[in-house]
């Protein structure tokens, strides 16, 4: 054993045998608790389409209830309501859940969008993955934030939603942005508008009488691309 | 006492993590995790558990490891060894209770480079046996956790008017005026400071008598 450890390729020896035996000990944790894992994300998701659906959800909801709500009464995005998760009652679309994501600050941002059956009034919008920064970025989870969206009527032309600075005069499809996360805020309002946007487009075949906005509409996803050019200046 | 002045037995370890060579108010490690999860009691609570964990087994593993651990190489095998220990932390917290790996964000990971946890891998589990170690590594993140904890108690309190996210009687009411520099980094720089002076200062009135 002396002789060994004097030998000159000991320490690496030495480095591949402990990384090995520690690295087996955690990949056998994490695979043991993978599935977990996963029902987790997947529940955080079905909050955030719950959230967003108008009469659905209660605060101190349970997980397991959550996802009883979930199942029971969302329906599967189909071809008639685009990407949207659709809230249905008597066959009739209530309400429409629309998930989106797109690359926050530092990490992607992953949430849901809710309007009601005109496709225009919000519902609410709830998020179940982001990593901004705390306090500043991520107060976009925070009720303060997220209630804004309540009641406001997207845009038929240009951005669908707008993220003002705090202060000013806001307009029927605006919200204010969070005060010193700038970057979290322009990029979240691309992310969504995009997201809107491109839903837009799919449910505009099935439009027919909103002949008027077709021109419009089919121009909503161009003026989307702006804030991502002013992101770049940035 | 051990060859570096280090102490060896319980009581002295003991004392020693806890109050006089206190990791945050006497060495002033680990500042970033204390700026950063004492803004809420209950993420510290977690925060602390997670680190007492870590720095006594890492501690306990670095020292049963210590006489077969080449010198060159023996600050990559602590690492590694500090690192298994935190994603085990970080796993069990995403599988059991993801809304409170979610409130942690990058910290529990962050544990990694505290540097309380090297340190007393370097300073004391590098050297003795691993039972006191793990007692070294123990206290010392207890020590780590009461000064953590008062900061929280005064930060959730002051800036949110609430304990363990239960309103309190006045700070919850209208009659307190939140201070929502508390709940933000400004704050926890502020109270910190406080803190470290306070107990920097009885610390010193116990000390002067003697001398």
């Amino acid at each position: 054993m002396k002789l060994m450890r004097q030998a000159k390729f000991y320490p690496v020896l030495y480095m591949f045998v402990v990384t090995a035996a520690f690295s087996t000990v955690v990949i056998g944790f994490s695979s043991l608790t993978r599935e977990r894992v996963a029902a987790n994300e997947r529940l955080a998701f079905e909050r955030a389409v719950v959230a967003v659906l108008p009469g659905l959800y209660e605060t101190g909801l349970r997980s397991a209830q959550i996802h009883q709500r979930f199942v029971e009464q969302v329906s599967e995005p189909d071809a008639s309501s685009g990407d949207a998760f659709t809230l249905r009652k008597g066959g009739q679309v209530v309400a429409y859940a629309l998930p989106f994501e797109g690359q926050g600050f530092w990490a992607p941002i992953r949430g849901v969008i809710g309007t009601a059956a005109d496709k225009r009034t919000v519902t609410g919008i709830a998020f179940y993955e982001q990593a901004e920064t705390p306090g500043l970025g991520a107060e976009i989870t925070q009720p303060a934030f997220r209630d804004q969206f309540k009641g406001k009527v997207l845009a038929r032309e240009g951005k669908p939603i707008n993220l003002r600075r705090p202060g000013t005069a806001l307009g029927e499809n605006d919200v204010y942005a969070v005060t010193g996360a700038t970057q979290t805020s322009t990029r979240l309002e691309a992310i969504v508008n995009r997201a809107l946007n491109e839903w837009q487009s799919q449910m505009g075949s099935d439009k027919a009488q909103s002949g008027p906005y077709s021109l419009t509409k089919s121009l909503g996803p161009i003026s989307s691309s702006d804030p991502g050019k002013q992101e770049a200046g940035q | 006492m051990s060859p570096n002045g280090a102490p060896t037995g319980p009581r002295a370890i003991a004392i020693q993590g806890l109050w006089r060579d206190n990791p945050i108010f006497r060495q002033v490690l680990g500042i970033c995790s204390t700026l950063a999860v004492t803004n809420l009691v209950m993420n510290t609570v977690v925060m602390c558990a997670a680190l007492v964990f870590t720095v006594s087994l890492s501690a306990a593993t670095v020292s049963v490891l210590r006489n077969y651990t080449p010198r060159n190489i023996r600050m990559m095998v602590e690492t590694l060894i500090i690192a298994f220990y935190v994603i085990i932390v970080d796993v069990l917290l995403g599988a059991y209770w993801p809304s409170m790996r979610a409130n942690l964000g990058p910290y529990v990971g962050l544990i990694i480079t505290n540097c309380i946890v090297m340190g007393r891998c370097e300073a004391y589990g590098n050297s003795h046996p691993p039972g006191g170690a793990f007692l070294d590594g123990f206290f010392n993140a207890l020590g780590y956790s009461f000064i953590l904890l008062i900061v929280a108690t005064f930060r959730e309190i002051l800036g949110m008017g609430s304990f363990l996210g239960m309103p309190m009687p006045f700070f919850g009411g209208p009659a307190w005026d939140k201070w929502i520099i508390m709940v933000m980094p400004p704050g926890a720089f502020f109270m910190l400071g406080i803190v470290v002076w306070v107990f920097r200062s009885i610390q010193q009135s116990r000390e002067e008598p003697k001398k």
